[in-house]
């Protein structure tokens, strides 16, 4: 999936409280401590499209909101998973995104893009949700392909399966299925800040410049740690690499 | 060590990513001409890319968005500053508390008035004593001395 920019004519901004911030509630302060100069976004049709239900929504316009629930809640979703590893957990951590962002929608100043606000707020739920969870010595019970919606075909709320479609047959579809598994374990291994870099470009193929506005990092920064976590994860990943 | 400090690293990066520009790019590959260490740790990363790129696209569960509404709607009938209970302001809680305070004193009362016998007759409140007994010698007191 690639949610990387797309230039495009800019839409007016929404009128606000000048005073008002677009970090949201209860996300965590500490990630924005290497905040990087980035240059000004460039707008497309989606993220005009983005800021009319965004100002439909902070006019209590339910359904407006339900429509931005319904644009992004794979992406979301999908990071989140990634991320946190277990189907259950990651579902009430990506509701609890929505939830937070429907309750920050007053304080969105909407200079950037909503959907990577939307991305911070679901990077932030995620560090946190994942810190709580080791603080429990949270194990991920259930696997991320191991549920019966994982199961599911396509369109049925189910993982696409495209490591399980390279090739055909019911053995090469157990086997996809197992390293698909295998690489997620692998994955929810490494260190958070390693985790969220490669889900955002190698799992999200996100463009740096959004990556850039998610996680705060200056460019090098982000080079050097994208780096790290890719080797961290080849190690991990050698007896699956012929 | 096929990288030897964090510039090669951010370049190895930059590259894998198609993000350097044609010179820097070329530039990078005449060092990797010159580095088969550095070659082979470009591919092993290439290897680790393919398989991270090839997992399966998640969607998420069919009824998410009535979930999240759901959940939604139900925090806003619990907010106390924006919901149903919103209207239920701190003062008015209080005085709510005091008038059933109020009322079930007032009940007590009226069941006292009209029952007054109820409480004469409790044995807890009114011990019955002995026969035999002085009504006014306590248990303590020692007893009679019959002749």
């Amino acid at each position: 999936m690639n949610v990387g920019a797309t230039l495009g004519t800019p839409d007016a901004p929404l009128a606000v409280d000048p005073g008002a911030t677009d970090a949201p509630e209860g996300v965590d302060a500490a990630a924005g401590t290497e905040l990087a100069v980035v240059e000004p976004e460039p707008l497309d049709a989606n993220d005009a499209r983005d800021r009319r239900l965004v100002r439909r929504a902070r006019a209590g316009d339910g359904r407006a909101f339900e429509e931005l629930i319904h644009l992004y809640q794979h992406r979301i979703f999908g990071l989140v998973l990634r991320m946190i590893g277990n189907r259950q957990e990651a579902e009430d951590v990506a509701q609890e995104v929505f939830i937070t962002v429907h309750r920050a929608l007053a304080s969105y100043r909407g200079e950037g893009r909503f959907y990577t606000w939307l991305y911070r707020i679901a990077t932030n739920t995620c560090k946190n949700r994942i810190k709580y969870l080791r603080g429990r010595n949270f194990h991920r019970s259930v696997p991320v392909d191991e549920t019966p919606e994982a199961q599911a075909p396509t369109g049925e709320g189910g993982a696409t399966a495209s490591l399980q479609s390279q090739v055909a047959g019911p053995e090469a579809t157990v086997e996809g299925s197992r390293l698909e598994a295998a690489i997620q374990a692998e994955l929810a291994e490494l260190e958070p800040e390693h985790r969220l870099l490669i889900v955002l470009r190698d799992v999200q193929g996100m463009s740096y410049s959004d990556i850039l506005r998610i996680t705060g990092l200056q460019e090098g920064t982000l080079k050097s740690r994208l780096h790290r976590a890719r080797l961290a994860l080849k190690d991990r990943l050698r007896p699956y690499m012929k | 060590m096929a990288i030897p400090n964090d510039n090669s690293a951010e370049r190895m990066t930059a590259y894998l990513d198609a993000e350097l520009d044609a010179a820097e790019a070329e530039q990078f590959e005449q060092f990797l001409d010159e580095s088969p260490e550095a070659r082979a740790e470009l591919e092993d990363l290439r290897k680790v890319m393919k398989l991270v790129g090839s997992l399966g696209e998640t969607l998420a569960p069919p009824d998410f968005a009535e979930k999240v509404s759901r959940k939604i709607r139900r925090r806003a009938m619990l907010d106390p500053s924006s919901g149903l209970l919103g209207l239920v302001t701190l003062p008015f809680q209080v005085i709510c508390i005091v008038v059933i305070l109020v009322i079930g004193a007032l009940n007590m009362m009226a069941q006292l008035d009209a029952q007054p016998q109820a409480v004469e007759r409790d044995p807890a409140a009114d011990p019955q004593p002995q026969d035999g007994f002085d009504d006014a010698a306590g248990q303590d007191a020692p007893l009679p001395i019959v002749r």
